[in-house]
């Protein structure tokens, strides 16, 4: 999963550094809240025989969401698969090829995730305006418009990281230490 | 262009770009856009491909299981239960040639009956038991070797991460994969065993502590009878909870990883491994780990949709059919891509692209899925061991801090392991009712 040699980008104190930070902290809040309202759960259907309605939807919904929570920071913290072994010894060898390389991957992870956006987008539009929901009426209901928010928003951040590492990898070809 | 030279070019395309370096799921992800745009001819089919991948598909209450197994694995690798299962099998085993190395296969099994990451095992047990094997006089390239090659089982023995993910992508269920890996995982370790008590005896040289450790009159550990109990319960408490749970039809798997998750979180806390900032590293880890396997699979969702649009695995299987192989002559050239796929890519990233360009292929011969994909995780395992990228002999290099030991010599040690490995596939291959008989 975590490849050996990673690409960091630090952005500390500046404000998309806090929103990543946000988003990488609700998502981790989010799979704790998982394990709670799953073992809950199952303590109410054993002991009170009574399964707590929904739990289905909202972990499904709520998968989404972690995974659009902590693309970003997971992008920013070099933990997105790849396989480096012949990267990183391009880049030792020919520093300046290897960054404008690297740049070039960057911007196709930014190419990749923008498509996201653009799908994205008038699905959430779709899902406010006509106000979608998960589940069975009368039992339980979770709107969906916020999971599609949190698509959006997590896959533009992923393509503002990317531009990002894009830069940096640029700055390197110039010959200039990031 | 016809369909099919469209689908063999992104596929042509696709795995020189991931040997080049490129994200892997940017890969499998932007190669099927650009292939889908020139099968339809619009780029509305595209988009929509994307975003069904990133967030329909991922609607799935079974995606649940990925992050809850992930999180119980680096509980239980920050609880310190490795350690303690290895001083245990260390005292049980002292008295066998070349015990140490027994003991490292049988803690290693029994950690991966909790946890279902291979890299958690490859990190603990290096810091863990290869220390310990060169304090006793073992040479380091054979305690390397025996950690590299023994992390492997952590995706085979259930619960394994990697077993989930092919159940998602060929939609079979988590529990008959889980079912299906408990018989391959231990006769993979009694081999290992067996290979490792044989060269105690026929190559002390290689091994370097040929005798057992009680002879040198210096046992490693002596543990009162109520601390092995100690040591051991947490252990057999989560194995009952999870694995017994999923078999006894208790839980679902999503269920028995909530509650792995918590019962590990229990544990770590009781043995105070584990304070707040801890805990909120553990959260965020896990969610890097989740975060990179989902987009994967979303990325792998696309690329296997556009294969079928392309319709090239039909042709593949057409072709092959045509050709009389034969469904072991299939099998070995499947094999020996997952093995040429794993030098230089990961498990999970192997399994997204070969599987759905084989399942089309295989499925004509009326094989159970559950089989083949056990086939298909040790052989892509045995990749993690061989140069130039086995993903696990990287991880004990940066995990270890003992600067004798080299790249060169994890690699050389876990060698024989990794031949043993592929001993143990074609046994599997032979024999389906290891894997599905029970």
């Amino acid at each position: 999963m975590n490849e050996p040699a990673r690409q960091t980008v630090g952005m500390t104190g500046k404000p998309f550094s806090v929103l990543l930070s946000f988003l990488n902290g609700a998502g981790s809040v989010l799979i704790f809240a998982l394990v709670v309202l799953i073992n809950l759960d199952i303590v109410a259907r054993f002991v009170f025989n009574a399964p707590i309605g929904g739990v289905t939807e909202l972990v499904e919904l709520s998968i989404v969401a972690i995974v659009f929570l902590q693309i970003a920071d997971a992008i920013r913290a070099g933990r997105l698969t790849r396989s480096d072994g012949l990267y990183s010894r391009l880049c030792i060898r020919h520093p300046r090829l290897g960054h404008g390389v690297g740049a070039v991957f960057d911007i196709a992870g930014a190419m990749f995730f923008v498509t996201i956006v653009i799908g994205g987008i008038p699905r959430l539009v779709d899902a406010w305006q006509r106000g979608y929901f998960s589940g069975i009426t009368g039992v339980f209901v979770v709107p969906v418009w916020p999971v599609r928010l949190v698509v959006v928003i997590g896959a533009l951040s992923a393509v503002v990281v990317f531009l990002l590492l894009a830069f940096r990898n640029l700055k390197g070809v110039l010959g200039k230490q990031p | 262009m016809s369909g099919i030279d469209i689908g063999l070019v992104s596929v042509l395309a696709i795995v020189v770009l991931i040997y080049a370096g490129l994200y892997v799921p940017i890969a499998l992800g932007l190669v099927s856009f650009v292939a889908v745009w020139f099968l339809r001819g619009s780029t509305d089919a595209p988009v929509y491909l994307v975003t069904l991948a990133a967030s329909n598909s991922l609607e799935d209450y079974v995606f649940g299981v990925i992050p809850l197994f992930v999180l119980m694995g680096l509980l239980v690798s920050h609880s310190d239960m490795g350690r303690d299962i290895y001083q245990v099998a260390n005292q049980l085993l002292n008295r066998v040639r070349g015990g140490l190395g027994v003991a490292t296969v049988a803690a290693n099994a029994a950690f991966a009956a909790i946890t279902g990451v291979s890299i958690a095992s490859a990190s603990v047990f290096a810091r863990i038991a290869v220390p310990e094997m060169m304090k006793f006089g073992y040479r380091p390239r054979f305690a390397v070797g025996v950690v590299a090659g023994s992390s492997v089982l952590g995706m085979l023995i259930p619960p394994s991460v990697i077993l989930i993910v092919y159940a998602i992508i060929t939609e079979q269920s988590v529990a008959a994969l889980f079912k299906a890996g408990i018989v391959p995982g231990v006769i993979l370790s009694l081999a290992y065993i067996a290979a490792i008590v044989a060269m105690a005896y026929l190559a002390p040289g290689y091994v370097g502590a040929g005798r057992a450790i009680v002879d040198q009159g210096d046992s490693p550990s002596h543990l009162p009878a109520g601390e092995i109990v100690a040591k051991t319960a947490p252990l057999v408490t989560l194995v009952l909870l999870v694995l017994g749970g999923i078999y006894g039809g208790v839980f679902t798997p999503t269920e028995a990883g909530a509650v792995g998750a918590l019962g590990a979180l229990i544990i770590a806390a009781a043995k105070r491994k584990l304070d707040r900032s801890a805990l909120w590293a553990v959260l965020v880890e896990t969610g890097h780990i989740v975060a990179s396997i989902l987009m994967l699979i979303v990325a792998a969702t696309m690329y296997s949709r556009m294969l079928g649009i392309s319709g090239l695995p039909n042709e593949l299987g057409e072709w092959i059919g045509r050709s009389d192989i034969g469904l072991y002559g299939v099998l070995a050239i499947y094999v020996a891509l997952l093995i040429a796929l794993g030098t230089l890519v990961d498990t999970t990233s192997i399994i997204l692209i070969m599987v759905p360009l084989f399942l089309p292929i295989v499925t004509p011969y009326e094989i159970d899925l559950v089989w083949f994909g056990i086939i298909t995780v040790v052989g892509a395992e045995i990749g993690l061991l061989t140069p130039p990228l086995g993903i696990s002999c990287y991880v004990i290099k940066s995990t270890l801090t003992d600067e004798r030991v080299s790249l060169k010599d994890i690699f050389a040690g876990a060698f024989p392991f990794a031949v043993i490995m592929l001993f143990v596939l074609i046994l599997l291959i032979a024999f389906p009712k290891l894997s599905v008989g029970l």
